[in-house]
């Protein structure tokens, strides 16, 4: 099988659309983002702490993360329902991140 | 200069009586500024550092930009950031507390004997989340950014700005080092 068939053939088209479905239940039901920006102050190896603290993250899932923020300026950090992410805010807030959630605007 | 230090699973910091004497007052003012007055203070309100976090004032206003760095709008809607606010703000403005009088109580021990010494068994967490929120404060009062450092090293000594930025960067110099023995 090569990719050509797999992805026009009906076999293929049946399997996406329900990927699609999968997805469309995957945006609905988990429409928020928790966002951590940059900022001057907090250390780079502080915000790693924090991430592997609350999240459980490895070091290098946290540093990677870490390394976004500080390079685009934001990331995403978690993704769930709204009040999953009210809760992790809170959380980020309480260590002295600057974090925002917003429902996630790729849908 | 003093360092935090760890031995087996134990955390300690040794302090000269000066330093000890800046940081509690530091946090003093922080956990007055979060609300919380009811204590006996070893800061003097004539003290810069007191002018710095503008202590005088006895009534808070919201809108204070070192709370609102220490306590951020969590959504850019305003309706909903002030509905999370009545919801949360207290629990973490206890957080922030709770980390402030641990690391006053050690500090204490050192000032109210008037000697320099070691603070030991500390909780490494408490101790970098009070680490961290005194240094945003101090970061909005001193509007740092990314060339701070330089404005600092090209201030002469005579700035009375230059011993609180030498204090803000000798704060992130303490916090680094507890992280690096995590």
């Amino acid at each position: 099988m090569n990719q050509e068939s797999e992805g026009l053939g009906i076999g293929g088209g049946v399997s996406t659309l329900t990927d699609i479905d999968a997805a469309l239940h995957e945006l609905l039901d988990r429409p928020w983002i928790c966002i951590v920006w940059d900022d001057p102050v907090n250390l780079m190896s502080y915000v790693v702490f924090v991430f592997q603290k609350l999240f459980g993250f490895s070091k290098e899932r946290a540093n990677e993360l870490m390394l976004q923020i500080h390079n685009e300026g934001r990331a995403v950090v978690a993704n769930g329902s709204r009040e999953e992410m009210e809760r992790i805010v809170q959380q980020l807030h309480e260590h002295g991140l600057w974090a925002t959630l917003q429902r996630d605007d790729k849908i | 200069m003093s360092n935090f230090e760890k031995t087996g699973d134990a955390f300690s910091l040794d302090l000269t009586l000066d330093e000890a004497h800046i940081l509690i007052n530091l946090v003093e003012q922080l956990l007055e500024l979060l609300g919380e007055g009811d204590f006996f203070h070893h800061y003097d309100t004539t003290d810069p550092f007191a002018q710095l976090m503008s202590m005088q004032h006895e009534v808070v206003a919201p809108e204070d930009p070192v709370l609102m760095r220490l306590l951020p709008n969590a959504y850019s809607d305003p309706e909903a950031a002030g509905d999370f606010r009545r919801y949360t703000e207290s629990t973490i403005r206890s957080a922030k507390q709770r980390a402030l009088r641990e690391v006053r109580a050690h500090l204490a021990i050192l000032v109210d004997e008037e000697k320099a010494g070691t603070v030991d068994d500390l909780e490494a967490d408490t101790w970098l989340l009070a680490l961290n929120d005194l240094r945003l404060a101090l970061s909005v009062r001193l509007e740092i950014n990314e060339d701070s450092f330089q404005l600092f090293e090209s201030l002469p000594d005579e700035d009375p700005q230059k011993p609180l930025f030498a204090v803000y960067y000798w704060l992130g110099w303490l916090q680094q080092n507890l992280l690096a023995l995590l």
